[in-house]
């Protein structure tokens, strides 16, 4: 495909990049043999795209189509548009506007007969696809901050969801979602972590563990049946950041739970959310349900995670088509009423810097968590303060919805950050604190960027620290 | 009152109402046909209260952030939508009960929420107009529905004296707009009132399963305060 025409902004022309693509097709990966993952095909994707569109769209999606009165008040709520005041594609109502037009044209019968009158329009060829690509994956993280603000109630958020969705199943999709999608199918993990890697990562844990606390006991158990408690992960900890399963497992141990994590099925991430393909986001999901169910545990437990939080715990049901059987929780309501129940002992004082917190838009916008969080860093911190606005009207770290993942677009979230890296700094905190693995490697891009004098911490790194752990115990 | 008002008043509003109802039931059934979601995952809070919250939104400018810190723009949304009430009971009332108008005050109200939300429609011209967002994202709709609504407001305060012995254009023109309004709504933005219900229902029983509405909501059992205990 030949370089897209640029935005109207001329801020977002990333071509549609095949080669990993190709190297797939070229080897025969069995998640595209199998059909799980499309790749590229020059051809009439348009009108695949459209019969896409008409089969996929629900009742919600096709209302917040039909009910935007182009009032224009989710304008200020995007962090992108703040950052980039003169710029209109940067508002929520043009990049919805965007796949809007096409369903007024094709499906809405106000735009089949009359589409000038209501700005009603279609795709021509590969590359206005390709430049809808750009717009959905490289200039939203959907946040849904805007749904929030709409008096209509419209959900750009889902809709910008829904349109990565199509287009993944047409393969025009940045690479990097493409490399993670067909990790994810692959190996089960988004960072194709192998069973080898992650039992020796957990054994490793285990010993620091056990020479920290002094105490051979101590256990990080795997695939134990009949458990109180699956506890599941980000690859991400495997991979980079190995001691939040340690200070997890110090935590179980202290509560005195019974725990185990799963073989198989330990990924609570879940790229389809990030992708907007169901299907991967069903088969993600399934294995950790099916993992639980495997091991008859009581409850599934989910790590610091935003968008595994929310896919776990809320649309990997869905997706799967599974009935949830389970209670399913955050990792931050495990510590929360281990605390109430006096099952840990804390001492603030052992965290005395200033430490503010960042809520995940997929946590607290599209999930239910924003007291849980606060009521357990008042408990272990000294120096607790909020920044504003905060809750659910907090600003994207900027690396969410993925792009974290997609190198072409990351000088325009660094760019846009600067809403987030003024929020940070007003708050004078020495640590900023998120229940989000994919927010810290936002919010460390942004204080990278923007030479903030912080450090991101996780809020069981700083339960960790503040544990009394008993000599009974130990 | 010459025919040709009587006629405009009564078999040409009821001509355009009875079109309007088709073409909303024949919309309802255009909504209803794409397929919803079933919901698996246990509740975290009330999809009735998320859905009650959700509704009432119009009615509560604190929140959200986008009315909250512009109370200037969220007096004009009610004025104007104040506006187009007064403007639809009037097109009732001058036929079916028009003593109502032989009460000055009465007339005095109404002719006042009219002329404020003909105000309002003006200054909502202007921003569209002015504002490079609104501009790039409005389509021809979006500007001829806001004009015809500041006219049908301008036009409601010359009619609803009723005083068709004196004048009678008035009333044909406040009852011609209407008329051709009925018509024209079902195809326009300002069918937005008919789409409300149903996207704020989906997010407010979506978020009300979550328990993220209504906002404000407290958790279960709080905690009070940091505890110091060293069982070691």
């Amino acid at each position: 495909m030949k370089r897209a025409k640029r935005g109207p902004s001329g801020v977002v022309d990333a071509p549609l990049d095949t080669r990993t693509q190709a190297r797939a097709k070229e080897d025969r990966l069995p998640s595209l043999e199998d059909g799980h993952l499309r790749t590229y095909e020059p051809g009439d994707n348009v009108q695949r795209f459209l019969a896409l569109l008409g089969q996929r769209i629900t009742r919600s999606l096709a209302v917040s189509m039909t009910a935007c009165v182009h009032c224009g008040l989710c304008a200020e709520s995007c962090h992108y548009f703040l950052a980039r005041p003169d710029d209109p594609t940067m508002t929520p109502v043009w990049k919805a506007d965007q796949i809007r037009k096409i369903f007024k044209k094709h499906i809405d019968w106000t735009g089949r007969v009359a589409p000038w009158w209501v700005k009603a329009g279609s795709l021509r060829d590969d590359e206005d696809l390709n430049r809808l690509k750009n717009i959905v994956f490289g200039t939203c993280s959907a946040c849904r901050r805007c749904t929030y603000n709409c008096p209509m109630g419209v959900d750009t958020g889902l809709l910008v969801r829904f349109t990565r969705g199509l287009l993944t199943e047409l393969g025009i999709v940045p690479e990097g979602v493409f490399n993670v999608s067909r990790d994810q199918w692959e190996t089960g993990n988004q960072m194709a972590v192998i069973e080898q890697d992650y039992l020796e990562t957990l054994e490793w844990m285990r010993d620091e563990l056990r020479t920290e606390l002094g105490r051979a006991s101590v256990d990080i158990p795997v695939d134990m049946p009949d458990c109180d408690v699956l506890y599941t992960i980000n690859p991400r900890e495997i991979k980079f950041d190995p001691r939040s399963i340690a200070h997890a497992a110090k935590v179980f141990h202290a509560a005195g739970e019974s725990w185990t994590m799963p073989k198989w099925g330990w990924d609570q991430t879940n790229f389809g959310l990030f992708s907007g393909d169901d299907k991967l986001g069903g088969y993600v999901a399934r294995n950790v349900y099916e993992a639980a169910e495997r091991l008859k545990v009581k409850k599934i437990v989910i790590s610091e995670c935003g968008h595994g939080y929310r896919s776990t715990r809320w649309e990997g049901y869905n997706w799967a088509d599974y009935d949830q059987k389970l209670p399913t929780e955050s990792v931050v309501v495990t510590l929360k009423r281990y605390l109430e129940e006096g099952r840990l002992a804390v001492d603030p004082a052992r965290n005395p810097e200033a430490v503010t917190f960042h809520d995940s838009c997929n946590i607290a916008r599209s999930g239910d968590l924003v007291e849980e969080p606060r009521e357990v860093l008042r408990r272990v911190c000294a120096d607790f303060r909020e920044m504003f606005p905060n809750r659910r009207e907090n600003f994207c770290c900027t690396g969410g919805g993925g792009l974290l993942s997609m190198a072409e677009y990351r000088p325009l979230r660094l760019e846009v950050a600067k809403i987030k890296a003024e929020q940070l700094r007003a708050t004078g905190a020495k640590f900023v604190c998120t229940m989000c693995h994919n927010c810290v490697d936002g919010l460390n891009d942004v204080i990278k960027h923007y030479k903030l004098p912080m450090r991101v911490v996780q809020v069981l790194e700083l339960v960790s620290n503040a544990l009394v752990v008993p000599a009974s115990t130990k | 009152m010459s025919d040709l008002l009587k006629f405009v008043e009564n078999e040409v509003q009821i001509a355009a109402l009875l079109f309007l109802a088709l073409v909303y039931a024949v919309r309802l059934i255009w909504i209803f046909r794409f397929r919803s979601r079933k919901e698996r995952t246990f509740a975290a809070g009330s999809e009735a209260g998320g859905v009650g919250y959700s509704l009432l939104n119009v009615a509560m400018p604190w929140a959200m952030e986008s009315t909250r810190k512009r109370p200037g723009f969220y007096t004009q949304f009610v004025v104007f939508h104040l506006g187009v009430v007064a403007a639809i009971t009037a097109t009732f009332i001058i036929p079916y009960a028009p003593g109502v108008f032989r009460i000055r005050a009465v007339v005095i109200v109404f002719q006042a929420i009219m002329a404020a939300a003909f105000l309002a429609g003006l200054l909502r011209l202007v921003r569209r107009l002015t504002n490079p967002v609104l501009r790039m994202v409005s389509s021809a709709d979006d500007f001829f529905s806001l004009t015809l609504m500041i006219l049908f407001f301008a036009a409601g305060v010359l009619a609803v004296p009723n005083a068709y012995e004196k004048a009678e254009w008035p009333l044909i023109l406040f009852f011609g707009l209407t008329a051709f309004f009925l018509v024209y709504v079902p195809f326009s933005k300002i069918c937005h009132y008919l789409y409300y219900p149903f996207t704020r229902f989906y997010l407010g029983r979506s978020m009300g399963h979550r328990g993220a509405f209504p906002r404000g909501r407290k958790v279960g059992t709080q905690v009070s305060g940091p505890v110091k205990e060293d069982r070691a």
